[in-house]
């Protein structure tokens, strides 16, 4: 039954879905712990796909974070947005933060949208990820990818 | 000597008798599948048909904050475009359906937008574009309507197409080509200029 309904309504769908990457998939979200001052975290963007600068956000709990300074993106006039900025291939951001403790686990949440070339866009997708704290002067932790999906699943 | 013992006849019965409990039942849900799937697809034209009383169903605030309901406009030809300010292919094709609402509201043509956004936005936006059909401010339940519709990965712009009678009879995710539109709609706004009557 399952797959009688499955069949019928890929038949129902236009061409270019199957070719659409889920958005954990176009924009593969990972990060990794520094050491006490710093996280430092990474959107892998697909070929094809791009992320936009100014909806990009990061904030961690329970240890707060510095203001993040996003790096430069490449500049596209939006008719409606005015001029904005968007991010292709792969995105590397420092997340500086406050008073963290070796051995503190710290949760990320990365907030991000983007859109695929093809002419389709994802909306807003809310992610988070737990960091364990290295010690000062330690080897970075490894990276961590998020377990649980944000509003699309 | 009928039964060898008393208790030894009632083991192959029941085993038979859960055996045709399970061919019972398989064909039953066999039957059932055949009929859901049918039910939910006809094969019309080119197009899969399917059931759009969700899409009908659907009530949700305008960009002012009243409730509208989708069923007011049953009996029209619906384009029912998912959309956001935030996406730029979705801003680029409306112009086209507001063109197209302009050419086709006397034949019973009805485009509505429902805009996964914040309302300010989308009263912006529409006011920009002149948009001449409604747009609704559709959340979660909108985006969740939509994966139901094929578009598993809620991505936008998504438009659903239904014809009078409320079937769903196109689906797009991505922009829809002015040409494969037109000629939709066309075929759509010639069939039974009338709404069906009620209970039909």
């Amino acid at each position: 039954m399952l797959l009688i309904v499955a069949t019928a309504h890929a038949e129902g769908l236009s061409s270019l879905s199957p070719k659409l990457l889920p958005p954990e998939q176009a924009f593969r979200l990972s990060a990794r712990a520094l050491d006490p001052q710093t996280i430092e975290a990474r959107f892998a963007v697909a070929n094809g796909y791009y992320l936009y600068r100014d909806k990009m956000q990061f904030r961690t709990e329970p240890v707060e974070s510095k203001p993040v300074v996003l790096p430069p993106g490449k500049p596209k006039h939006d008719a409606f947005f005015g001029d904005v900025e968007t991010y292709r291939g792969e995105v590397v951001v420092r997340v500086p933060l406050v008073h963290a403790a070796a051995g503190e686990k710290i949760t990320l949440h990365a907030d991000s949208q983007g859109c695929a070339d093809v002419g389709v866009c994802y909306p807003p997708n809310p992610q988070q990820l737990t960091l364990t704290v290295p010690a000062s002067g330690g080897k970075p932790g490894s990276f961590v990818e998020p377990g649980a999906k944000g509003w699309f699943k | 000597m009928v039964q060898v013992t008393p208790a030894a006849a009632p083991v192959p019965q029941s085993r038979s008798r859960r055996r045709t409990i399970a061919v019972a039942l398989a064909v039953a849900i066999a039957a059932l599948a055949v009929g859901v799937a049918t039910a939910l697809w006809h094969r019309g034209g080119d197009d899969a048909v399917r059931d759009g009383t969700a899409v009908l169903n659907l009530v949700l605030p305008d960009a002012q904050g009243n409730e509208q309901a989708l069923a007011q406009w049953r009996g029209k030809v619906l384009v029912v475009n998912f959309w956001a300010t935030w996406c730029a292919p979705c801003r680029e094709e409306m112009p086209q359906f507001v063109a197209m609402q302009t050419r086709d509201a006397a034949k019973g043509l009805q485009f509505v937008g429902i805009a996964v956004d914040d309302p300010a936005k989308v009263q912006a936006f529409a006011r920009e574009v002149n948009l001449n059909y409604p747009t609704l401010i559709g959340g979660y339940g909108a985006i969740e309507l939509s994966k139901t519709l094929g578009n598993d990965l809620a991505a936008l712009p998504f438009t659903v197409v239904l014809d009078r009678r409320g079937r769903v009879v196109d689906t797009q995710l991505g922009p829809f080509k002015k040409a494969k539109l037109d000629a939709v709609l066309a075929r759509l706004l010639l069939q039974g200029s009338q709404p069906p009557a009620a209970g039909s």
